[in-house]
């Protein structure tokens, strides 16, 4: 249970920094062909869904750490942490909500 | 909002950049430094500033994550919790820019930017680590090797409700006005909570990714935020923030915290002076 020097809590950091590298290099591609594309004056369909492509995976990325810190603490059976964890899942659920409503 | 040519997209980027570079040297997210500039230079309402701003928030807080993954100086515990704070402030905030006058948003900038300056002058030269690899952390400190001090430093979180109030205070900033809030939760952590100044940074940067995709998608959904502008904004950020990183390392926390105070001041002034009497 002592966390943070855990070895546990190593591996959940090795998989985040994993999970945020995949995602930042994924959007900011995105967001870099989109933009060259716009730029050398080609913005058609392809850069019409690369942008909010980009878009969507930057958006999507610190939501998917959380649901593997969720996978991580479900395995550790640390309750507290899996509730305050589905928490924060909840709340950007709402953030949809109230969003598009 | 002005139309979004190729020369507007690419004084974005360098605006990105500097703001990024800048962010990741002073300990902060950029926006702080991005939102004036897209405001109050290139005529952005603070609405869209602010939503431009949270994906670059996001973006920094991502590659931040990414590379300081394996180094201990990340309390993941102790940033879920707050996030939990963090999350619902920013939901609130998200919500309340849609109602808030663009005067009402500058001087709440401005207040926000001189609080912080201040905060951060007065406790320049707190340290509170313990140099002791044995030392019991608790339930939610962390222990880390640091680089400065050159031995293994463990921590304990003190005044937990603190840090979740000025979590909560930081994210419905963060949302209201695009800033990571960063600038809030770090000298907060690290001058009454416990938390050295490393990981207090990286806890936060972790941390602000999740809050900033609340109040991102609220901006979207409301129409506030184009891919179009977030695109220049967030690559310019990246490549600030990665040339940034390599110059950090040496950087001493001192003279950060007193060009981060006066880099506030400045951002206070102009905010003030363009909210009118």
């Amino acid at each position: 249970m002592r966390s943070s020097d855990g070895r546990d809590a190593g591996r959940l950091e090795k998989v985040i920094g994993r999970v945020m590298w995949i995602g930042t290099v994924t959007s900011s591609a995105c967001f870099a062909a989109g933009l060259f594309l716009t730029i050398i004056g080609r913005g058609g369909t392809l850069a019409r869904v690369l942008l909010p492509a980009g878009l969507f995976i930057l958006l999507a990325t610190p939501a998917a750490r959380v649901i593997v810190s969720v996978v991580e603490y479900i395995s550790e059976r640390d309750w507290l942490f899996v509730a305050l964890t589905l928490t924060v899942l909840l709340a950007l659920a709402a953030s949809v909500w109230a969003a598009f409503l | 909002m002005p139309p979004l040519t190729v020369p507007l997209a690419l004084i974005i980027f360098a605006a990105g950049a500097v703001a990024g570079g800048l962010g990741i040297v002073l300990g902060l997210g950029g926006g702080i430094l991005l939102v004036p500039f897209l405001s109050l230079a290139l005529g952005f309402p603070l609405k869209s500033a602010a939503a431009i701003s949270l994906t670059t928030v996001i973006a920094t807080s991502s590659a931040v994550a990414a590379a300081r993954a394996g180094n201990q100086l990340m309390n993941l515990r102790l940033g879920m919790l707050l996030e939990v704070a963090t999350v619902a402030g920013g939901l609130l905030g998200g919500i309340t820019a849609q109602a808030i006058a663009e005067s009402t948003l500058q001087r709440i900038f401005g207040l926000v930017a001189i609080v912080v300056a201040v905060i951060v002058l007065g406790r320049i030269n707190r340290r509170n680590v313990i140099c002791d690899a044995n030392a019991d952390p608790g339930r939610l400190g962390g222990r880390f090797y640091d680089a400065e001090s050159g031995c293994v430093v463990t921590y304990r979180v003190r005044r937990l409700p603190l840090a979740l109030f000025a979590s909560f205070v930081a994210g419905n900033l963060s949302s209201l006005l695009g800033i990571g809030g960063g600038v809030i939760k770090v000298p907060i952590l690290n001058a009454w909570c416990g938390v050295p100044l490393r990981a207090a940074a990286a806890t936060s940067a972790l941390m602000i990714g999740v809050t900033a995709t609340g109040g991102a998608i609220i901006y979207y959904g409301r129409g506030d935020l184009q891919a179009l502008a977030a695109a220049p904004a967030v690559l310019g950020v990246q490549i600030g923030s990665w040339a940034g990183m390599r110059f950090a390392e040496h950087a001493s926390v001192r003279w950060l915290k007193v060009l981060m105070a006066a880099v506030l001041m400045v951002v206070a002034g102009l905010m003030f002076a363009r909210s009118g009497p």
